[in-house]
Protein backbone atom coordinates (compact mmCIF):
# COMPACT_ATOMS: atom_id res chain seq x y z
CA UNK A 1 0.00 0.00 0.00
CA UNK A 2 1.32 3.07 -0.61
CA UNK A 3 1.66 6.06 1.35
CA UNK A 4 0.25 8.85 -0.12
CA UNK A 5 -0.43 12.56 0.72
CA UNK A 6 -4.66 13.69 1.18
CA UNK A 7 -6.85 16.88 0.60
CA UNK A 8 -9.72 16.88 3.60
CA UNK A 9 -12.63 18.60 3.13
CA UNK A 10 -11.43 21.93 4.09
CA UNK A 11 -8.99 21.98 1.12
CA UNK A 12 -6.16 21.33 3.85
CA UNK A 13 -3.05 18.84 1.87
CA UNK A 14 -2.25 16.38 4.39
CA UNK A 15 1.83 15.53 4.16
CA UNK A 16 2.16 11.54 3.62
CA UNK A 17 3.43 10.99 6.50
CA UNK A 18 -0.02 11.27 7.85
CA UNK A 19 -1.56 8.40 6.63
CA UNK A 20 1.60 6.00 8.02
CA UNK A 21 -0.19 4.69 11.25
CA UNK A 22 3.00 4.54 13.31
CA UNK A 23 2.82 8.22 13.17
CA UNK A 24 -0.25 7.85 15.43
CA UNK A 25 2.04 6.55 18.31
CA UNK A 26 4.34 8.15 20.44
CA UNK A 27 7.69 6.70 19.55
CA UNK A 28 10.27 4.88 22.44
CA UNK A 29 13.31 6.22 19.97
CA UNK A 30 14.09 9.59 21.61
CA UNK A 31 15.47 10.24 18.13
CA UNK A 32 12.90 9.26 15.81
CA UNK A 33 10.30 11.03 18.28
CA UNK A 34 12.41 14.19 18.27
CA UNK A 35 11.44 13.65 14.09
CA UNK A 36 7.73 12.98 14.39
CA UNK A 37 7.43 15.28 17.38
CA UNK A 38 8.80 18.45 14.28
CA UNK A 39 6.40 17.36 11.92
CA UNK A 40 3.46 16.77 13.96
CA UNK A 41 4.45 20.83 14.61
CA UNK A 42 4.59 21.73 11.45
CA UNK A 43 1.57 19.97 10.29
CA UNK A 44 -0.71 22.00 13.63
CA UNK A 45 0.89 25.45 12.90
CA UNK A 46 0.17 25.08 9.15
CA UNK A 47 -3.51 23.81 10.15
CA UNK A 48 -3.84 26.56 12.66
CA UNK A 49 -2.79 28.80 9.72
CA UNK A 50 -5.47 27.60 6.86
CA UNK A 51 -8.07 27.18 9.44
CA UNK A 52 -7.58 30.27 11.48
CA UNK A 53 -7.82 28.19 14.52
CA UNK A 54 -5.85 29.80 17.76
CA UNK A 55 -6.31 27.32 20.51
CA UNK A 56 -5.43 23.56 20.97
CA UNK A 57 -6.75 21.62 23.79
CA UNK A 58 -5.95 17.85 25.08
CA UNK A 59 -9.60 17.18 24.82
CA UNK A 60 -9.49 17.60 21.04
CA UNK A 61 -7.97 14.43 20.93
CA UNK A 62 -10.29 13.23 23.37
CA UNK A 63 -13.74 13.42 21.93
CA UNK A 64 -14.15 13.87 18.39
CA UNK A 65 -16.23 16.66 16.32
CA UNK A 66 -14.06 19.37 17.28
CA UNK A 67 -12.37 21.74 14.92
CA UNK A 68 -8.97 19.74 14.66
CA UNK A 69 -10.67 16.50 13.56
CA UNK A 70 -8.61 16.44 10.50
CA UNK A 71 -5.54 16.28 11.53
CA UNK A 72 -5.73 14.57 14.94
CA UNK A 73 -7.51 11.57 13.30
CA UNK A 74 -7.37 9.66 10.53
CA UNK A 75 -10.71 8.10 9.75
CA UNK A 76 -9.06 6.13 6.40
CA UNK A 77 -6.43 4.38 8.65
CA UNK A 78 -8.44 4.27 11.45
CA UNK A 79 -6.13 5.88 14.06
CA UNK A 80 -6.11 9.09 15.99
CA UNK A 81 -3.57 10.76 18.46
CA UNK A 82 -3.70 9.91 21.94
CA UNK A 83 -4.15 12.84 24.18
CA UNK A 84 -1.24 12.03 26.59
CA UNK A 85 0.95 12.59 23.40
CA UNK A 86 -0.82 15.38 22.16
CA UNK A 87 -0.19 17.19 25.91
CA UNK A 88 3.85 16.49 25.08
CA UNK A 89 3.40 17.99 21.71
CA UNK A 90 2.16 21.10 23.46
CA UNK A 91 4.47 21.12 26.07
CA UNK A 92 7.34 20.85 23.58
CA UNK A 93 5.66 23.61 21.04
CA UNK A 94 5.38 26.26 24.29
CA UNK A 95 9.12 25.30 25.42
CA UNK A 96 10.00 26.46 21.75
CA UNK A 97 7.73 29.54 21.89
CA UNK A 98 5.72 28.14 19.36
CA UNK A 99 2.36 28.14 21.64
CA UNK A 100 1.83 29.86 25.19
CA UNK A 101 -0.52 27.74 27.64
CA UNK A 102 -3.75 30.09 27.83
CA UNK A 103 -4.92 29.84 30.83
CA UNK A 104 -1.70 30.15 32.46
CA UNK A 105 -0.13 27.55 34.98
CA UNK A 106 -1.93 24.76 33.06
CA UNK A 107 -0.85 22.41 30.37
CA UNK A 108 -4.29 21.24 28.85
CA UNK A 109 -4.99 24.22 26.44
CA UNK A 110 -2.74 26.18 24.43
CA UNK A 111 -2.57 29.54 21.91
CA UNK A 112 -0.83 28.24 18.74
CA UNK A 113 1.25 30.75 17.56
CA UNK A 114 1.10 29.99 13.82
CA UNK A 115 2.10 33.93 13.84
CA UNK A 116 4.13 35.28 16.35
CA UNK A 117 2.87 37.92 19.41
CA UNK A 118 5.46 40.37 16.95
CA UNK A 119 3.69 39.54 13.67
CA UNK A 120 0.70 39.93 15.03
CA UNK A 121 1.72 43.36 16.35
CA UNK A 122 3.00 44.39 13.08
CA UNK A 123 -0.36 42.86 11.35
CA UNK A 124 -2.67 45.16 13.97
CA UNK A 125 -0.71 48.00 13.15
CA UNK A 126 -0.97 47.59 9.42
CA UNK A 127 -4.83 47.12 9.70
CA UNK A 128 -5.29 50.14 11.65
CA UNK A 129 -3.19 52.48 9.13
CA UNK A 130 -5.10 50.88 6.33
CA UNK A 131 -8.12 51.07 7.89
CA UNK A 132 -7.58 54.91 8.72
CA UNK A 133 -7.80 54.13 12.74
CA UNK A 134 -4.55 55.51 13.55
CA UNK A 135 -4.77 57.77 17.00
CA UNK A 136 -8.73 56.69 17.79
CA UNK A 137 -9.13 54.70 20.56
CA UNK A 138 -9.84 50.99 20.23
CA UNK A 139 -11.33 48.48 22.66
CA UNK A 140 -9.56 45.22 22.92
CA UNK A 141 -12.91 43.80 21.75
CA UNK A 142 -13.68 46.23 18.54
CA UNK A 143 -10.09 44.42 17.37
CA UNK A 144 -10.93 41.13 18.28
CA UNK A 145 -14.56 41.77 16.61
CA UNK A 146 -14.57 44.34 14.16
CA UNK A 147 -17.69 44.92 12.34
CA UNK A 148 -15.83 44.36 8.87
CA UNK A 149 -13.86 41.21 9.43
CA UNK A 150 -9.80 41.61 9.55
CA UNK A 151 -6.93 39.66 9.70
CA UNK A 152 -7.65 39.93 13.25
CA UNK A 153 -11.12 38.83 13.65
CA UNK A 154 -11.16 35.88 16.38
CA UNK A 155 -7.57 36.93 17.56
CA UNK A 156 -7.88 35.82 21.28
CA UNK A 157 -7.17 38.72 23.98
CA UNK A 158 -4.25 37.33 25.91
CA UNK A 159 -2.26 36.80 22.55
CA UNK A 160 -3.99 40.43 21.36
CA UNK A 161 -2.52 41.99 24.63
CA UNK A 162 0.79 40.66 23.89
CA UNK A 163 1.16 42.10 20.45
CA UNK A 164 -0.19 45.26 21.91
CA UNK A 165 2.94 45.34 24.21
CA UNK A 166 4.96 45.37 20.78
CA UNK A 167 3.88 47.78 20.06
CA UNK A 168 4.00 50.07 23.06
CA UNK A 169 7.85 48.92 23.35
CA UNK A 170 8.05 50.54 19.72
CA UNK A 171 6.58 53.66 20.91
CA UNK A 172 3.59 52.70 18.20
CA UNK A 173 0.66 52.38 21.05
CA UNK A 174 -0.70 53.38 24.06
CA UNK A 175 -2.53 51.20 26.37
CA UNK A 176 -5.56 53.01 27.50
CA UNK A 177 -8.12 52.09 30.47
CA UNK A 178 -11.65 52.27 28.78
CA UNK A 179 -14.95 51.51 30.51
CA UNK A 180 -15.93 48.16 29.55
CA UNK A 181 -12.02 46.52 29.98
CA UNK A 182 -8.95 47.05 28.34
CA UNK A 183 -8.65 49.96 25.13
CA UNK A 184 -5.21 51.19 22.46
CA UNK A 185 -4.65 54.31 20.74
CA UNK A 186 -1.83 53.29 17.78
CA UNK A 187 0.03 56.03 16.32
CA UNK A 188 1.91 55.94 13.18
CA UNK A 189 5.70 54.62 13.53
CA UNK A 190 7.95 56.94 14.39
CA UNK B 1 83.23 55.64 -33.41
CA UNK B 2 82.52 52.09 -32.76
CA UNK B 3 78.62 51.46 -34.38
CA UNK B 4 77.11 48.42 -31.82
CA UNK B 5 77.65 45.25 -33.50
CA UNK B 6 80.09 46.38 -36.47
CA UNK B 7 79.71 46.15 -39.97
CA UNK B 8 80.42 43.06 -42.40
CA UNK B 9 79.73 39.24 -42.04
CA UNK B 10 80.54 39.17 -38.16
CA UNK B 11 78.36 41.57 -37.13
CA UNK B 12 75.61 39.53 -38.75
CA UNK B 13 76.78 36.43 -36.92
CA UNK B 14 76.67 38.06 -34.09
CA UNK B 15 73.04 39.36 -34.58
CA UNK B 16 71.96 35.87 -34.52
CA UNK B 17 73.86 34.88 -31.42
CA UNK B 18 71.80 37.69 -29.35
CA UNK B 19 68.70 36.80 -31.11
CA UNK B 20 69.46 32.67 -29.88
CA UNK B 21 70.27 34.43 -26.02
CA UNK B 22 66.89 36.08 -26.10
CA UNK B 23 65.50 32.98 -26.97
CA UNK B 24 66.90 30.94 -24.21
CA UNK B 25 66.22 33.74 -21.68
CA UNK B 26 62.51 33.27 -22.59
CA UNK B 27 61.87 30.06 -22.57
CA UNK B 28 63.81 29.70 -18.88
CA UNK B 29 61.50 32.13 -17.74
CA UNK B 30 58.03 30.45 -18.78
CA UNK B 31 59.42 27.24 -17.36
CA UNK B 32 60.19 29.29 -14.45
CA UNK B 33 57.02 30.08 -14.75
CA UNK B 34 55.14 26.31 -15.47
CA UNK B 35 57.44 25.43 -12.53
CA UNK B 36 55.85 27.52 -10.09
CA UNK B 37 52.63 26.67 -11.09
CA UNK B 38 53.36 22.91 -11.34
CA UNK B 39 54.89 23.15 -7.48
CA UNK B 40 51.21 25.43 -6.62
CA UNK B 41 49.17 22.49 -7.63
CA UNK B 42 51.16 20.10 -6.06
CA UNK B 43 50.74 21.81 -2.78
CA UNK B 44 47.23 21.93 -3.52
CA UNK B 45 46.66 18.74 -4.15
CA UNK B 46 48.84 17.63 -1.33
CA UNK B 47 46.82 19.88 0.79
CA UNK B 48 43.61 18.28 -0.48
CA UNK B 49 44.56 14.49 0.62
CA UNK B 50 45.49 16.17 3.71
CA UNK B 51 42.10 17.08 4.39
CA UNK B 52 40.48 14.11 3.38
CA UNK B 53 42.62 11.70 5.24
CA UNK B 54 42.86 13.88 8.62
CA UNK B 55 39.08 14.40 7.94
CA UNK B 56 38.87 10.59 7.05
CA UNK B 57 37.47 9.44 10.25
CA UNK B 58 35.10 12.33 10.38
CA UNK B 59 33.84 11.33 6.87
CA UNK B 60 33.19 8.48 7.46
CA UNK B 61 31.27 9.10 10.97
CA UNK B 62 29.44 12.08 10.82
CA UNK B 63 26.88 12.25 7.42
CA UNK B 64 25.74 15.29 7.60
CA UNK B 65 29.99 16.61 7.07
CA UNK B 66 30.07 13.96 4.55
CA UNK B 67 27.88 15.27 2.88
CA UNK B 68 28.89 18.91 2.98
CA UNK B 69 32.23 17.64 1.89
CA UNK B 70 30.95 15.82 -0.84
CA UNK B 71 28.92 18.90 -2.12
CA UNK B 72 31.97 21.17 -1.82
CA UNK B 73 33.96 18.96 -3.87
CA UNK B 74 31.11 19.40 -6.65
CA UNK B 75 31.38 23.18 -6.20
CA UNK B 76 34.69 24.14 -6.26
CA UNK B 77 35.30 20.67 -9.51
CA UNK B 78 38.39 19.56 -7.86
CA UNK B 79 38.22 16.14 -6.48
CA UNK B 80 36.24 12.87 -6.39
CA UNK B 81 32.60 13.70 -7.73
CA UNK B 82 33.09 16.23 -10.18
CA UNK B 83 36.56 16.21 -11.74
CA UNK B 84 36.45 18.89 -14.84
CA UNK B 85 38.51 16.66 -17.07
CA UNK B 86 38.29 12.82 -17.73
CA UNK B 87 41.50 10.86 -16.59
CA UNK B 88 42.24 13.45 -13.58
CA UNK B 89 44.25 12.57 -10.66
CA UNK B 90 40.82 11.34 -9.00
CA UNK B 91 40.02 9.81 -11.38
CA UNK B 92 43.08 7.59 -12.14
CA UNK B 93 42.85 6.47 -8.41
CA UNK B 94 38.90 5.48 -8.29
CA UNK B 95 38.58 4.79 -12.01
CA UNK B 96 35.13 5.85 -12.81
CA UNK B 97 34.66 9.06 -15.12
CA UNK B 98 32.36 12.29 -14.02
CA UNK B 99 28.94 10.87 -14.59
CA UNK B 100 29.38 8.14 -11.88
CA UNK B 101 30.67 10.82 -9.81
CA UNK B 102 27.75 12.81 -10.34
CA UNK B 103 25.24 9.86 -9.84
CA UNK B 104 27.24 9.17 -6.52
CA UNK B 105 26.94 12.92 -5.46
CA UNK B 106 22.44 12.66 -5.88
CA UNK B 107 22.96 9.00 -4.58
CA UNK B 108 24.39 10.41 -1.51
CA UNK B 109 21.90 13.48 -1.75
CA UNK B 110 18.99 10.98 -1.41
CA UNK B 111 20.19 8.84 0.90
CA UNK B 112 20.99 11.66 3.41
CA UNK B 113 18.09 13.60 2.68
CA UNK B 114 15.78 10.42 3.13
CA UNK B 115 17.69 9.21 6.52
CA UNK B 116 15.68 10.92 8.72
CA UNK B 117 12.81 9.05 7.82
CA UNK B 118 14.37 5.70 7.10
CA UNK B 119 16.95 5.87 9.61
CA UNK B 120 19.74 5.31 6.72
CA UNK B 121 18.34 2.21 5.11
CA UNK B 122 16.91 2.48 2.03
CA UNK B 123 15.21 0.32 -0.70
CA UNK B 124 16.86 0.17 -4.31
CA UNK B 125 14.29 0.66 -6.65
CA UNK B 126 13.21 3.51 -4.24
CA UNK B 127 16.33 4.73 -4.56
CA UNK B 128 16.76 4.78 -8.18
CA UNK B 129 13.30 6.42 -8.48
CA UNK B 130 14.33 9.44 -6.45
CA UNK B 131 17.70 9.52 -8.01
CA UNK B 132 16.03 9.57 -11.42
CA UNK B 133 13.85 12.17 -10.48
CA UNK B 134 16.51 14.44 -8.81
CA UNK B 135 18.60 14.07 -12.61
CA UNK B 136 15.00 14.84 -13.88
CA UNK B 137 15.23 11.62 -16.25
CA UNK B 138 12.55 8.99 -17.07
CA UNK B 139 12.67 5.70 -15.63
CA UNK B 140 14.70 2.93 -16.74
CA UNK B 141 17.72 5.84 -17.63
CA UNK B 142 19.45 4.98 -14.47
CA UNK B 143 19.39 1.08 -13.53
CA UNK B 144 20.23 -0.70 -10.30
CA UNK B 145 23.72 -1.82 -11.97
CA UNK B 146 24.85 2.18 -12.59
CA UNK B 147 23.64 2.73 -8.46
CA UNK B 148 25.35 -0.61 -7.41
CA UNK B 149 28.88 1.07 -9.48
CA UNK B 150 28.60 4.53 -8.03
CA UNK B 151 28.08 2.91 -4.62
CA UNK B 152 31.28 0.99 -5.36
CA UNK B 153 33.37 4.09 -6.26
CA UNK B 154 32.91 5.54 -3.62
CA UNK B 155 34.15 3.11 -1.39
CA UNK B 156 37.97 4.93 -1.19
CA UNK B 157 35.86 8.01 -0.09
CA UNK B 158 35.29 5.69 3.16
CA UNK B 159 31.68 6.64 2.87
CA UNK B 160 30.45 3.22 4.28
CA UNK B 161 27.82 3.15 1.46
CA UNK B 162 27.01 -0.35 0.95
CA UNK B 163 24.76 -2.62 -0.85
CA UNK B 164 22.66 -5.37 1.08
CA UNK B 165 20.78 -8.64 -0.34
CA UNK B 166 17.74 -9.18 1.78
CA UNK B 167 16.64 -12.10 -0.69
CA UNK B 168 13.86 -12.62 -3.03
CA UNK B 169 16.36 -11.12 -4.96
CA UNK B 170 15.64 -7.81 -3.16
CA UNK B 171 18.14 -4.69 -2.10
CA UNK B 172 18.64 -2.24 0.17
CA UNK B 173 21.25 0.22 0.38
CA UNK B 174 22.78 1.25 3.79
CA UNK B 175 23.94 4.53 4.19
CA UNK B 176 24.98 4.48 7.76
CA UNK B 177 28.07 3.28 9.65
CA UNK B 178 26.33 0.42 11.36
CA UNK B 179 26.53 -3.75 11.03
CA UNK B 180 23.12 -5.24 9.83
CA UNK B 181 22.76 -8.64 11.66
CA UNK B 182 21.47 -11.57 9.83
CA UNK B 183 18.04 -11.17 11.69
CA UNK B 184 17.41 -7.65 10.69
CA UNK B 185 17.83 -8.42 7.32
CA UNK B 186 15.19 -11.06 6.94
CA UNK B 187 13.12 -8.51 9.06
CA UNK B 188 13.64 -6.47 6.50
CA UNK B 189 12.65 -8.65 3.50
CA UNK B 190 9.47 -9.91 5.70
CA UNK B 191 8.49 -6.18 5.89
CA UNK B 192 9.55 -4.83 2.24
CA UNK B 193 6.57 -8.14 0.99
CA UNK B 194 4.10 -6.30 3.69
CA UNK B 195 4.63 -2.71 2.25
CA UNK B 196 6.35 -2.10 5.54
CA UNK B 197 4.60 -3.49 7.96
CA UNK B 198 5.73 -6.54 10.05
CA UNK B 199 4.65 -8.53 12.93
CA UNK B 200 6.34 -11.18 15.74
CA UNK B 201 3.37 -13.75 14.32
CA UNK B 202 4.44 -13.50 10.43
CA UNK B 203 8.24 -13.96 11.81
CA UNK B 204 7.16 -17.05 13.57
CA UNK B 205 4.75 -18.64 10.98
CA UNK B 206 7.24 -18.16 7.96
CA UNK B 207 10.61 -18.37 9.34
CA UNK B 208 9.70 -20.45 12.29
CA UNK B 209 11.46 -18.33 14.63
CA UNK B 210 10.63 -18.07 18.55
CA UNK B 211 8.29 -15.17 19.67
CA UNK B 212 11.50 -14.08 22.11
CA UNK B 213 13.95 -14.38 18.66
CA UNK B 214 10.88 -12.26 17.06
CA UNK B 215 11.00 -9.75 19.33
CA UNK B 216 14.09 -9.12 20.40
CA UNK B 217 14.92 -8.61 16.59
CA UNK B 218 12.21 -6.37 16.26
CA UNK B 219 12.87 -4.23 19.51
CA UNK B 220 16.26 -3.59 18.80
CA UNK B 221 15.32 -2.63 15.87
CA UNK B 222 13.04 -0.03 17.48
CA UNK B 223 15.08 1.38 20.02
CA UNK B 224 18.67 0.88 19.52
CA UNK B 225 18.59 1.37 15.86
CA UNK B 226 15.69 3.52 15.19
CA UNK B 227 14.96 1.30 11.91
CA UNK B 228 11.24 0.90 12.25
CA UNK B 229 8.84 2.56 14.03
CA UNK B 230 5.96 1.15 16.58
CA UNK B 231 2.19 1.20 16.16
CA UNK B 232 -0.20 0.88 18.95
CA UNK B 233 -3.24 0.89 17.67
CA UNK B 234 -2.98 -2.02 15.33
CA UNK B 235 -6.71 -3.15 15.54
CA UNK B 236 -5.73 -6.96 14.74
CA UNK B 237 -2.18 -7.32 16.14
CA UNK B 238 -2.11 -4.53 18.77
CA UNK B 239 1.05 -3.86 18.20
CA UNK B 240 2.90 -3.87 14.97
CA UNK B 241 6.21 -2.20 13.51
CA UNK B 242 6.81 -0.11 10.47
CA UNK B 243 10.20 -0.64 8.37
CA UNK B 244 9.86 2.93 6.73
CA UNK B 245 12.86 2.00 4.17
CA UNK B 246 10.25 -0.32 3.34
CA UNK B 247 7.36 1.87 2.90
CA UNK B 248 5.90 2.82 -0.13
CA UNK B 249 5.86 6.79 -0.23
CA UNK B 250 4.64 8.62 -2.78
CA UNK B 251 5.68 12.17 -2.43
Amino acid sequence: MALSSFTTPSGFLLPSIHSAPPFFTEQPNPRTQAQFTAQWTRLILTYARHRKLFMLRVEDAEVAGGDWDEILRNERINRRILPSHLSSLLDTMVASEQAAFEPPKQSRAAIIYWRTPEEWADALHAWAVATGQLNTILTFYEIADPPVPSPLSGIPIPLLRRAVTFLVKSNRAQIISVADGEGVRLFAAK
Amino acid sequence: MHRLGGVGLAAFDRQQQSHRSFAELSSELSKAQVDHLQIQLTQFRSALTHFATTHREHIKKDPAFRHAFQRMCVSIGVDPLAGPRKGGWWAEMLGIGDWQYELGVQIVDVCVSTRERNGGIIEMSELVRMVSKLRGVESGVITEDDVVRSIKTLEPLGAGYEVINVGNGRKMVRSVVKELDEDQAIVLAEAALEGGVIVEGTLERKRGWTRERARAALENMLLRDGLCWVDEQDPVHGRSYWVPSAMRWEE
